[in-house]
């Protein structure tokens, strides 16, 4: 389903990934934690190109982008899109279309990328909207939502593209505590459903519940992956036992 | 009570300027003993176009010439000072003599009774009269009659425009200085142009391309002018001028610059008819004559602003989506032009357009030039508008455009530019409202607008304060309104009520 094959990424001279291998099946939730700065937010963004890696290969489904090699531009950019479309992103600071309603919101993927008609994309968007708990605020603008409700609307916006995978990127890191749970409520149903879902996160707590694996980044390499009870019980690495440690006490 | 404080403002502004300036008539000495005392005689003149009055010699351009010139010295050491020339916009030298920028008028200002009523004025110093100037290849056009129906310059508030506007039936253009409507004569823009025959023989005659049209006519008098209270000045002026006529030293300027004639033997038989005071005109008691004119003016003055402002607002957007969006040597031009726009004055850019233009063969009327030169150089300053506001939308609103797969067309037609846009309304608001006022520009295309309109009408009854309140009243009424709608606009486009 998602297969990533010597992923680099550097800024300037500072090599933020150093060669991400990484493969996964449809249907299986990871979650990738690790100190700040380790890269794991930058992996998520090279998966759908808001950063283009300086090399390697991502193949999502049946589109594969190869990064580095020149390519004819028009080619390359309907390759890119082609990756964005099965790839749902749901940001830190959710991102939604201030002037919009938030049905708009959530149609105006399908209606402006696919040409989905007005009406099968609203009913698709109210369908969405109730799975999330929002199907009341539909004609709300983002600005009258709290920031739960915000990123409940944001994952409904992506969810409308029905895509094969789902990149959560810190989704409640932005959010009071209080208000973190109905977010992470809509996620658990999601795994529940079998979305394919990558999710770099804080949460240790919904890491463990819901994670059929757990990568822990560190320094732009994974430094140690497995099923979270081991990594979260029986960390092999010394760098890992160091970060559980300092989140748990926290 | 706030009304009040308002009003009582005005009032008492009008009444300290009148104390001002009655009070400044009351102490003044007679000038021609201050001149005396200074040594020095300031003379008003406009050496802009102004051959072969007064204008930089060509050769050594920061020093003048011209006839004037030469008989201001010749005054000057009659009355044994030195002469020292003010430079003044011709069609403003009355308002600047009254209010004491310099000692007399020296610029072919003609012995009218209009004038007379204004100012007291000396015996004159040259005969002159009023020339046709056609282009060579036009025929006919010999006497004013034959002028009807068809495009005729002339410089502005001279005798040659009272000439044409009592007889009404052409289509007047006013020009600002000289050569611009000899240009305009040229560029086909215009059939003909009466101007004094000085003006005619030093810029036309040579000119391979013009030709004089008739004989010369409706000769008239040049004379000195001076404040009306300063008799002994006046009066030393006169003398001055018999004494330069008796020993030859006017025919000797005169025939210097080529413009002695027969006519010049006349200057002795000049009697001065009486002519009664003038009146003081208050147009705001007689507003229904005036406002209606200045309401013709603002017509004008909204077509330009709003077409004009409309041929920026998608000029400018045009000129940012290049900016940010295309290739990079187009972003490179959009750039430039942006800056060359801002860095040079708005003034320059119409004379370009306008004067410049029909060299390369594109003839543009007034009103066209006014509504491009006006537009394009707005366009710039609309593009930085839209810049900001553009640049003023979070990178994140990018980004979720772009992970739900839109293009870059499509993030920037659904998600940037319409909440751009109500950042944008403020700004670009306040230069429409900037816009009015900068059209009165456009008046040095002979384009005739509200400003014009006011200067016109404020020459001819030097009832600068009523026709100013009127106009100022008038330009408020058109702005107020824009920034009320503009608010309204902004209200309707805002998506965070709370």
């Amino acid at each position: 389903m998602i297969v990533v094959e010597n992923l680099v990424k550097s800024y300037q001279s500072n090599r933020v990934l150093h060669g991400i291998d990484h493969m996964q099946q449809r249907g299986e939730a990871v979650v990738l934690i690790g100190p700040s700065g380790c890269g794991k937010s930058t992996f998520l963004r090279c998966l759908n190109q808001l950063e283009l890696p300086d090399a390697g290969r991502i193949t999502i489904g049946e589109v594969t982008i190869t990064a580095g090699q020149p390519a004819r531009i028009a080619e390359e950019k309907d390759q890119q899109r082609q990756l964005r479309l099965r790839a749902g992103m749901v940001f830190q600071s959710f991102n939604l279309f201030p002037h919009l309603t938030v049905l708009d919101n959530v149609t105006s993927g399908p209606r402006i990328v696919k040409a989905m008609s007005k009406e099968d994309a609203e009913t698709l968007g109210r369908e969405l909207l109730g799975k999330v708990g929002l199907d009341n605020k539909s004609e709300a603008y983002p600005g009258q939502l709290s920031g739960g409700q915000q990123q409940r609307v944001a994952i409904a916006r992506a969810l409308a593209m029905q895509p094969e995978v789902m990149l959560f990127d810190e989704p409640t890191s932005a959010l009071d505590p209080e208000l973190r749970e109905e977010v992470l409520k809509v996620m658990r149903s999601l795994v529940e459903d079998g979305m394919t879902m990558i999710v770099v996160t804080h949460e240790m707590q919904f890491a463990r519940e819901v994670a059929d694996r757990v990568l822990f980044f560190d320094a732009g390499r994974i430094a140690e992956q497995g099923p979270p009870e081991q990594v979260f019980s029986n960390p092999q690495h010394q760098r890992t036992r160091e970060f559980l440690s300092r989140v748990t006490t926290r | 009570m706030i009304k009040f404080g308002r009003c009582s403002l005005v009032i008492s502004l009008v009444l300290i300027f009148l104390l001002v300036s009655g009070l400044t008539q009351l102490f003044a000495a007679d000038t021609l003993v201050e001149v005396q005392k200074r040594g020095e005689l300031l003379w008003g003149a406009d050496a802009e176009g102004g051959a072969p009055y007064v204008y930089p010699d060509p050769q050594k351009p920061e020093q003048l010439i011209g006839f004037e010139h030469d008989l201001a010295e010749a005054l000057a050491a009659r009355l044994g000072v030195k002469a020292r020339m003010v430079q003044n916009q011709w069609d403003q030298l009355i308002p600047a003599l009254e209010r004491g920028n310099f000692d007399i008028i020296l610029n072919g200002l003609e012995l009218t009774p209009e004038h007379r009523q204004q100012i007291a004025m000396s015996q004159p110093y040259y005969v002159y009269a009023e020339q046709i100037v056609k282009r060579k290849d036009t025929i006919g056009l010999a006497r004013l009659e034959d002028l009807k129906g068809k495009p005729v310059g002339a410089l502005s508030s001279t005798v040659a425009q009272r000439l044409l506007e009592q007889m009404g039936g052409t289509d007047l253009r006013i020009y600002p200085g000289n050569v611009e409507s000899l240009r305009d004569l040229k560029a086909r823009r215009i059939d003909a142009v009466v101007m004094d025959l000085p003006i005619a023989l030093h810029y036309a005659k040579p000119d391979p391309e013009l030709s004089f049209s008739g004989a010369p006519f409706a000769p008239g008098y040049y004379g000195i002018g001076v404040r009306k209270q300063d008799l002994q000045l006046l009066g030393a002026l006169d003398q001055a001028l018999s004494v330069l006529g008796r020993d030859k030293t006017l025919e000797r300027i005169y025939r210097k610059y080529g413009l002695w004639d027969e006519r010049q033997e006349t200057l002795k038989d000049y009697r001065p008819e009486v002519v009664s005071d003038r009146k003081p005109v208050s147009t705001l008691r007689e507003w229904p004559k005036y406002l209606p004119l200045l309401l013709r003016g603002a017509a004008v003055t909204v077509e330009l602003s709003v077409l004009a402002m409309a041929l920026a607002v998608v000029t400018g957007l045009v000129l940012v989506l290049v900016r940010l969006y295309a290739p990079v040597p187009l972003r490179w031009l959009a750039r430039a032009y942006v800056e060359v726009i801002r860095g040079t004055p708005l003034l320059i850019q119409l004379f370009l357009i306008y004067y410049g233009l029909p060299e390369i063969g594109i003839r543009l009327n007034p009103f066209l030039a006014g509504i491009v030169g006006l537009g394009l150089n707005y366009a710039a300053s609309e593009s930085e508008n839209y810049r900001a506001g553009i640049q003023s939308i979070p990178r994140g609103q990018t980004e979720a455009a772009q992970a739900l797969g839109m293009n870059r067309w499509q993030t920037l037609r659904h998600v940037i530019l319409p909440q751009a846009l109500r950042v944008v309304i403020p700004p670009v608001t306040n230069d429409f409202i900037a816009m009015f006022k900068d059209s009165s520009i456009v008046s040095v295309i002979t384009m005739v607008e509200l400003t014009k309109v006011y200067g016109m009408l404020a020459m001819s009854t030097y009832d600068y304060i009523g026709l100013g309140l009127m106009t100022a009243a008038i330009y408020f009424a058109l702005s107020y309104p824009a920034s009320l709608l503009a608010d309204r606009l902004e209200k309707s486009l805002s998506y965070d009520r709370r």
